[in-house]
């Protein structure tokens, strides 16, 4: 097993001062794993991918390696390593999917990808070149997903991937999730159970900030995780 | 009708009310420091009470017309109100916050720097007030129909047909955006004739003395240059993305330039024509200006976007909106003296 690809200690976040939504929280990922968080509303999922993302200003880490090399998280090099799908975007609204992709593309400093199989697996095909502002939330979602697959950062992040798509679509978006092993690593977050147990090697249980429990292998079944929220429920 | 009233009201205001004391406040801070200053101006009754009424009746149609209105709106046709009431409580709580944080401020400056009387007091302040209600009632008739509905902000039909692209460009998608917002257009052309009528109020002055100043003004193109602060989802989108600071902010810089520069010309154009001697130095100069104020504005979007804004309104009136006209006029100034 190689170092890991993404190294934080000791990671607080927080929205206004002594209010903790993310307190004393460390983590490892590994290369080419898929790693679900998972937790009860206000647990601080989002505020998390917000952060790793360099959205959030009110943080502090007592330290954050990426491939082993200490970063940050709005260091070029950190975003030019992950990508991030968002629970919700409206952003660049008035690009359409196939301008949004190159200008992604270019940001990453790659040539346009090939998304032919991805529009497809999506059922994409007829809104490649519809504005995203005239686009439902669940199309909108798969012009993000498609992108951030077809980026093949070696870190992908997603907020409640599976939130607004339809059936064929998520089953899909399972596939690629747990395919994903073989460019990088996927960290989501998800409130679907079946999404966490059909795709992840390791799921995380955060709870009030703080990873409370852990799950991988064959320790991943709905009846554990269940068990573990239900147990967060009543603490 | 008060529930109703509140749903909106503790929206623009906030939940106690703070935000309407705080600009109280701070308008009256406003009065007495221009009124100590000493500035005085000669305003005529009739332009007082034209300008209280077109500035409320635009700022209320702006409110009106605001997006951010929507899921407020759906909540309340979801839950049982009687739709008079909701019609009621819903236009006096935009008609309070047109008034009391837009037309106030706006009256604060002028009442400050001009002698006034009680009476032209209460006839400015029914001037606003019939302009808020004669708005209210004629914007439903936009859609021929005088019910609760007829103020719910529809989401525009969707799947317009674009020419197909497959390579991104920034300047197309800030030309669509320019198009698909008509008061930006509207905005852009007020500016431009204001840059034909300036040469008629300027063109007494020295040319080198006042062309700067007409450069100056005419950077308050503004709706264009608060873009990341109008759409914090692209703002979040261009700060999470690698390398926007050439890729984004470049080519949103250039646009404005652009715009101001476009503005500029018209300007020159005019004085050329009413009154001649327009030369090469004059043309570089408002390219510079063009460009600094440019700049200015996207170093601003970038570093400190309008935050905490309820409704479009509040953007559009923002005073960090005119600090980069300001600055302007200080260099067309300091430019003059030269």
């Amino acid at each position: 097993m190689g170092e890991n690809i993404l190294e934080l200690q000791n990671l607080s976040a927080w929205y206004s001062e002594g209010k903790n939504v993310l307190s004393g929280f460390s983590l490892q990922l590994r290369p080419h794993e898929v790693v679900g968080l998972i937790g009860l509303n206000g647990a601080g999922k989002t505020t998390f991918l917000k952060t790793l993302s360099g959205l959030h200003e009110g943080f502090r880490c007592d330290g954050i390696r990426l491939n082993g090399q200490p970063t940050a998280f709005r260091d070029k090099g950190f975003k030019l390593s992950r990508y991030t799908v968002f629970a919700e975007d409206n952003s660049f609204q008035y690009f359409t999917f196939r301008e949004y992709l190159s200008y992604a593309a270019a940001a990453y400093k790659m040539k346009l990808p090939d998304v032919a199989e991805l529009v497809r697996g999506f059922h994409f095909e007829d809104y490649t070149d519809t504005l995203l502002k005239d686009l439902s939330t669940g199309n909108k979602k798969k012009a993000f997903l498609i992108t951030a697959f077809a980026l093949q950062r070696p870190l992908l992040l997603l907020d409640e991937p599976v939130n607004g798509l339809d059936f064929q679509s998520t089953e899909y978006l399972y596939q690629l999730i747990a395919g994903y092993k073989e460019y990088g690593t996927v960290l989501f977050s998800s409130h679907i159970l079946e999404s966490i147990t059909l795709t992840s090697d390791r799921v995380l249980v955060l709870e009030e900030g703080q990873i409370r429990q852990s799950f991988a292998g064959g320790e991943i079944n709905a009846a554990n995780i269940r068990e573990a929220l239900h147990d967060e429920n009543e603490f | 009708m008060k529930m109703s009233f509140d749903v909106t009201a503790k929206k623009l205001f906030g939940v106690n009310y703070e935000r309407l004391i705080r600009t109280l406040f701070l308008e009256m801070v406003v009065f007495w420091g221009l009124h100590i200053a000493g500035f005085q101006v000669e305003i005529a009754p009739f332009i007082l009470y034209l300008m209280a009424g077109a500035f409320s009746a635009g700022v209320m149609w702006q409110a009106l017309s605001s997006d951010d209105n929507r899921a407020n709106m759906e909540n309340m046709f979801m839950l049982p109100f009687e739709g008079r009431t909701l019609v009621f409580s819903y236009v006096a709580a935009l008609g309070a916050y047109t008034l009391l944080t837009k037309t106030a401020g706006l009256l604060a400056v002028v009442w400050a720097v001009s002698e006034w009387s009680w009476a032209e007091i209460l006839g400015s302040i029914l001037c606003a007030l019939a302009a808020i209600v004669i708005v209210s009632c004629l914007y439903p008739l936009r859609l021929g129909r005088v019910d609760a509905y007829a103020f719910y902000v529809r989401p525009a039909s969707r799947r317009r047909t674009v020419k197909v692209h497959r390579r991104y460009s920034v300047r197309r998608y800030l030309f669509r955006y320019l198009m698909a917002h008509k008061n930006y257009l509207v905005n852009t052309a007020a500016m431009w004739s204001v840059a034909c009528v300036l040469p008629v109020l300027l063109g007494q002055m020295e040319a080198r003395f006042v062309l700067p100043i007409g450069f100056a003004i005419l950077s308050l193109n503004t709706p264009f240059c608060i873009l990341l602060s109008c759409d914090p989802a692209l703002e979040r989108a261009v700060r999470f993305l690698p390398g926007q600071g050439s890729a984004f902010c470049v080519p949103y810089c250039l646009f404005i330039f652009g715009c101001n520069l476009a503005a500029d010309m018209v300007f020159l154009c005019s004085w050329q024509i009413q009154i001649g001697g327009i030369g090469p130095l004059h043309a570089l100069t408002a390219a510079v200006f063009a460009l600094l104020s440019a700049t200015g504005s996207v170093f601003l979007e970038w570093y400190c976007p309008i935050r905490g804004w309820k409704i479009e309104s509040d953007l559009w009136h923002h005073p960090r909106k005119y600090v980069v006209p300001a600055v302007m006029l200080l260099l067309a100034g300091l430019v003059s003296m030269i």
